[in-house]
């Protein structure tokens, strides 16, 4: 409960969706991502640099920022790629993938570090199925246009000063930031997704946590 | 953060490499982080309850103290049973059989006890025993682990007291809450311990606190839970133990497959409307499970409380025999007297402050004829009682006589008895006035109680909040008999309405979570004509909450936290009324001018006992602080001395403001918060340098004060004519009969499965299920605080809602036709099972197929507008449910609203992935 949650909700094509789901996941953490930390004595430490890369999309009149990790992008790109297989090849459907930030807290010895989420960000789609051409052309603008406009609401979401973890220790890095990846430092993340089938009565929760 | 530069800023660069290219040119953060191990807590829930226990506990030690003493009773009352049914040889004991000593001839204790194989081996042999003896293991396993974990918790809470809160626990017990929790809310700037909002308000932390009890103070004003029973011979009676609330929390808030899928949220499925039947049904299986498994364990249960009951209550009668015919608050009496927003130790006070004027009350009704058997049983139990004692003080040895001692315990037990039976001399009872006095502790009160305070029904009835004890042992004691047949035959069948109650009177506040929207205490949406809210209020009769609950609530939370700045209407609201009751108070008799011509003069002179005399006024303006309690004092003088101690406040705050500024300091809170809520309400009396114990007790003053003027301009309102607040509504029937007669819609309640009250509007008036109004944390302009979309759009779209909700003749938001609602009940069940096909999912164009009696609800397409507040608001419905359920009366279409300049999508929690959500262009 202690923890703000957004949800951004895109109607998109088939072919569209994995697109779509980086563009916004990209995008988000872009924004939820630093430079590697480098501890000095002290307790101090310095940033390193980030770099970014524009992205363009090829079923989508869009293009997007992202952190130039491929990394980063590799580990994204498999969970979209889960995502989309388990949404099927069906041509209409619901699902809805969760970027969940996170931070650990390290408890005494009779219970487990805790994991306490702290923003949660909730993708919901929707694949429509298009007859032909034409509306493949206008949707393939309508989408564009629509993922810029989620771009800003995340942006405008990220620029109010909300609650951040405090920037940690050396001891503490990994209690906040995610260490694994070699140039950059996203906050700790969790990716899940859920799908929801036609009938809107079953639903299958897949989790891949990384 | 602090930073600093080791050199002139310098464009680094341009290098992808991640390496730090130079020691010399680099920024050096200094990390801020492992100062505080208290920001973001994950769940403040059981935080906050925790903190708040452990403040109630006195501190850690008396806790831990407390808690192993549970232990090890337990331990003892099992262990004591079997050593008594099976090591002793009563025989020994009662001299029947004679030990042959060698050294002397006295029997010790130990002759009676039989050696220990012989005791282990009856024991063992015993499968009765055995049995008994393994639940009670198990029992207390369960029990011992769950204290281990405890104590690991409430270390924690120990150390955010001493490190965070800067409280010792030696002097924790002398800290009042209202101290401890400024300090939480000014910690919370430091700390975020709840990250949602940069500040948390007193109503945050209570309705953290509180979250389930006040969906059960809720469910007993509205008389959802079947407490009340009418059995052959004994007439109507409440029966509410301790099983059957355990039972019905664990039921509806964290039993496996509650209502409540965490602390916090209720799961989203009963948020819908759309399968409320198939909720309901599966509600009503679980309740017949655990009302099997209840049978099941009832003799386990039974075993156990006759036990406990015995060794906790046989010392305490043997004591004082008379604390049998003692009286207590009863639990139904505590669920219903108990405020929103309540805690427990507030309640627990106002009730002990009204015990002694309830029992006084409960005394005028002795009966001439068991008083007159009374003294003649105890002439005669005193004449051979006073025989046997002067027999004892000549000589000793008639005690050795057989039974001589028997007989003077249980005739001093009979004389106590009878003696209660035997009213005072010397004391005149005035029942009214004594009602009155209770009334001003207890705050609530049906309406026909008085004037009738004489009678024998008002006692009666006064007597299920004010109950024996012997009768509160006697039901505890039958609890796990009756509790399963109570929740397989009449929670059971209540199902339905339990679903439809927890789906209209939730209500999500960001940074709290689902609460019950009756602890909002938000007048326009709860509040009741007929209590001050009249004109305020846009409540339908189903959504109002009986007895003036939300305004009695609301005044108790503004009381007893000054500081709390509550939205401007119900600011409004509260001002209004201090200022009324502050005039009439002071007896300013110019001021009284201005109010309506309606308003009786002086209603405090009505419900004194006397006219207010000035002089009394100035005696209690230089009377001590300390004795402003009623005890003992008639009750017109004693609330005659209270009122003037606030209307002293009152006239010397405005004296005493710049003096409160400079001692501001050592209140918790900033001056400057207090400043603001001074100058809203206007007659805030706690100005200067009291302290907050005092603080409190003036609290209670004042609360009296103002429950007793809002009951009796209740009164004078209603101006007698019969009030549909009948004492109880025994069964939702009543106030669906009495619905008829305000509502006109036609005969009764054609479904006997489903008695909710519902009047014309109660059907589009429940709105609530999706993040509704968010008073305490939303509004009030912060300008330091970002509010996300989300946050901004709650409010307006509630009150779209609620616009939809209070008239019926309106056109609700989009242009929706209300006036479906006004289709006949009857038989929607069964349409309702009939109309589950999918395929009546209403989509666009498919109103045509719909019967026309549903009135065409979707007429609009999802292109409407909506404005509100002068903002367009494209709006749609969604909706999973299928058309038929549109004239179930609980029926509430999932409702979109876009803020097309934000390009922000607020869906609401109804809305299903399911539903065909077409792109919004």
């Amino acid at each position: 409960m202690n923890c703000r949650s957004e949800v951004l909700e895109v109607s998109v094509e088939g072919r569209q969706v994995d697109e779509a789901m980086l563009a916004l996941l990209h995008t988000i953490l872009l924004h939820r991502s630093t430079g590697k930390f480098h501890y000095k004595k002290e307790g101090t430490y310095s940033i390193g640099t980030v770099g970014t890369q524009d992205i363009d999309c090829d079923y989508i009149d869009f293009s997007f920022v992202r952190v130039s990790s491929d990394e980063l992008d590799r580990v994204i790109r498999k969970a979209v790629g889960e995502f989309k297989d388990a949404m099927g090849n069906g041509t209409d459907g619901m699902g809805q993938i969760s970027l969940e930030f996170y931070q650990k807290k390290k408890s005494r010895w009779p219970f487990s570090d805790e994991c306490i989420p702290w923003e949660v960000w909730s993708i919901k789609v929707n694949v429509v199925n298009l007859a032909n051409e034409q509306e493949r052309q206008i949707c393939r603008e309508k989408v564009g246009e629509k993922l810029g406009e989620k771009v800003i609401n995340i942006v405008e979401v990220i620029n109010q000063h909300e609650y951040l973890p405090k920037m940690p220790t050396q001891s503490e890095v990994d209690n906040v930031f995610d260490t694994s990846l070699k140039d950059v430092q996203p906050y700790l993340y969790k990716i899940t997704f859920q799908i929801t089938d036609t009938l809107g009565t079953s639903k299958t929760t897949w989790f891949c946590a990384y | 953060m602090a930073a600093h530069f080791d050199t002139e800023y310098q464009r680094l660069e341009a290098s992808y490499s991640d390496s730090p290219t130079g020691e010399e040119n680099l920024l050096v953060h200094v990390p801020d982080g492992n100062k505080s191990p208290w920001h973001h807590i994950e769940n403040l829930d059981l935080f906050f309850q925790r903190v708040y226990n452990l403040h109630q506990k006195n501190g850690f030690t008396c806790m831990l103290l407390g808690e192993v003493f549970e232990l090890v009773q337990l331990l003892f009352v099992v262990g004591f049973t079997v050593f008594l049914a099976n090591c002793v040889d009563y025989d020994i004991l009662f001299a029947n059989k004679f030990v042959n000593h060698t050294d002397s001839s006295k029997v010790t204790l130990p002759d009676a006890f039989l050696p220990v194989d012989v005791c282990s081996a009856s024991i063992r042999d015993n499968v009765a025993v055995m049995f008994v003896l393994m639940i009670s293991g198990v029992f207390w396993l369960h029990r011992l682990i769950k204290f281990i974990y405890n104590v690991c918790c409430y270390w924690e809470i120990r150390s955010f007291y001493t490190n965070a809160l800067k409280m010792s626990m030696a002097e924790l017990p002398y800290f009042t809450w209202q101290e401890v929790q400024a300090r939480i809310v000014e910690i919370q700037k430091e700390h975020q311990i709840c990250i949602h909002k940069k500040e948390l308000t007193e109503l945050d932390i209570y309705h953290r606190i509180l979250r389930f009890k006040n969906y059960m103070v809720a469910m007993v004003n509205k008389s959802l839970l079947p407490v009340r029973f009418r059995p052959p011979l004994l007439g109507e009676s409440v029966f509410y133990t301790r099983g059957l609330k355990y039972n019905f929390e664990l039921i509806f808030f964290w039993g496996p497959g509650s209502l409540f899928e965490s602390e916090w949220s209720l799961k989203p499925q009963y948020k819908r409307g759309g399968n409320r039947l198939e909720l309901a049904d599966k509600l009503a299986s679980r309740i017949l499970w655990i009302g099997i498994a209840n049978l099941l364990l009832c003799p386990v249960v039974l075993v156990w409380q006759i036990l406990y009951a015995f060794f906790s209550y046989t010392e305490v009668i043997k004591r004082e025999p008379g604390s049998l015919g003692a009286r207590c608050w009863s639990l139904y009496g505590r669920c219903y007297l108990r405020h929103f927003n309540e805690l427990d130790h507030e309640l627990m006070s106002r009730l002990s402050k009204g015990y002694k004027a309830s029992s006084r009350y409960m005394n005028c009704f002795l009966s001439p004829l068991l008083t007159v058997v009374a003294k003649n049983v105890a002439f005669f139990a005193g004449s051979l009682l006073a025989v046997l004692i002067a027999l004892t003080i000549y000589d000793e040895d008639v005690l050795a006589v057989e039974h001589v001692l028997s007989s003077i315990t249980l005739l001093g037990v009979c004389i106590t008895v009878c003696r209660s039976f035997i009213p005072d001399k010397h004391l005149v009872y005035c029942p009214e006035q004594l009602l009155r006095l209770i009334l001003a502790h207890i705050h609530y009160m049906p309406d026909h109680w008085q004037g009738n305070a004489h009678r024998y029904e008002t006692r009666d009835q006064f007597s299920q909040l004010f109950q024996y004890k012997a009768v509160f042992i006697l039901e505890e004691l039958t609890s796990p008999l009756v509790t399963p047949f109570i929740l397989i035959f009449s929670l059971r069948r209540k199902s339905l309405e339990i679903i439809d109650f927890f789906r209209n009177f939730t209500v999500e506040v960001v940074g709290v979570g689902d609460t019950c929207s009756f602890a909002q205490m938000d007048i326009r949406q709860h509040g009741h004509p007929a209590w001050m809210s009249e004109g305020k209020t846009e409540a339908s009769i189903y959504q109002q909450a009986e007895d003036g609950k939300t305004e009695l609530s609301l005044m108790h939370f503004a009381i007893t936290n000054p500081q709390w700045q509550p939205p401007t209407e119900t600011t409004h609201f509260i001002s209004q009324l201090k200022e009324r009751v502050q005039r009439e108070t002071t007896g300013d008799r110019q001021t009284l001018t201005s109010l309506s011509g309606s308003e009786p003069r002086s209603l405090i002179a009505n419900f004194l006992a006397g006219p207010p005399s000035l002089a009394s006024l100035h005696l209690g303006r230089d009377g001590s602080l300390t004795d402003h309690g009623p005890v003992g004092v008639s009750d017109g003088a004693s609330a005659l001395r209270s009122l003037s101690v606030s209307s002293t406040r009152g006239s010397c705050s405005s004296t005493h403001r710049s003096a409160g500024h400079a001692s501001s300091a050592s209140r918790a809170m900033p001056g400057s918060s207090t400043d603001a809520r001074t100058a809203s309400s206007g007659s805030s009396v706690w100005e200067g340098q009291l302290t907050s114990l005092v603080l409190s007790e003036y609290a209670s003053t004042e609360m009296s004060i103002h429950a007793l003027y809002i009951h009796e301009l209740h009164k004078q309102q209603s101006g007698g004519e019969l009030s549909r607040h009948t004492w109880h509504r025994q069964d939702s029937d009543d106030s669906s009969d009495s619905v008829t007669e305000e509502g006109g819609s036609g005969g009764g309640n054609p479904n006997p499965r489903n008695p909710i009250p519902r009047s014309h509007t109660f059907p589009i008036s429940t709105p609530i299920s999706t993040p509704g109004p968010i008073p305490s944390s939303n509004s009030g302009p912060n300008p330091d605080r970002g509010t996300t979309p989300g946050q901004e759009v709650t409010p307006l779209q509630s009150n779209s809602q609620r616009r939809s909700g209070g008239n019926t003749d309106s056109v609700g938001p989009g242009g929706r036709v209300v006036r479906s609602v006004r289709v006949p009940m009857g038989g929607w069940a069964e349409d309702g099972r009939g109309g589950r096909h999918p395929d009546t999912v209403p989509e666009e164009g498919s109103e045509d197929d719909m019967p026309p009696n549903t009135h065409k609800v979707f007429t609009q397409t999802h292109t409407d507008l909506v404005f509100v507040y002068g903002v367009p608001y494209h709006c749609f419905p969604l909706s999973s449910g299928d058309v038929t359920d549109l004239r179930d009366p609980t029926y509430l279409p999932t409702l979109i609203l876009i803020l097309p300049e934000k390009n922000f999508l607020l869906i609401c929690e109804l809305s299903t992935m399911a539903s065909p959500l077409t792109p919004d262009g």
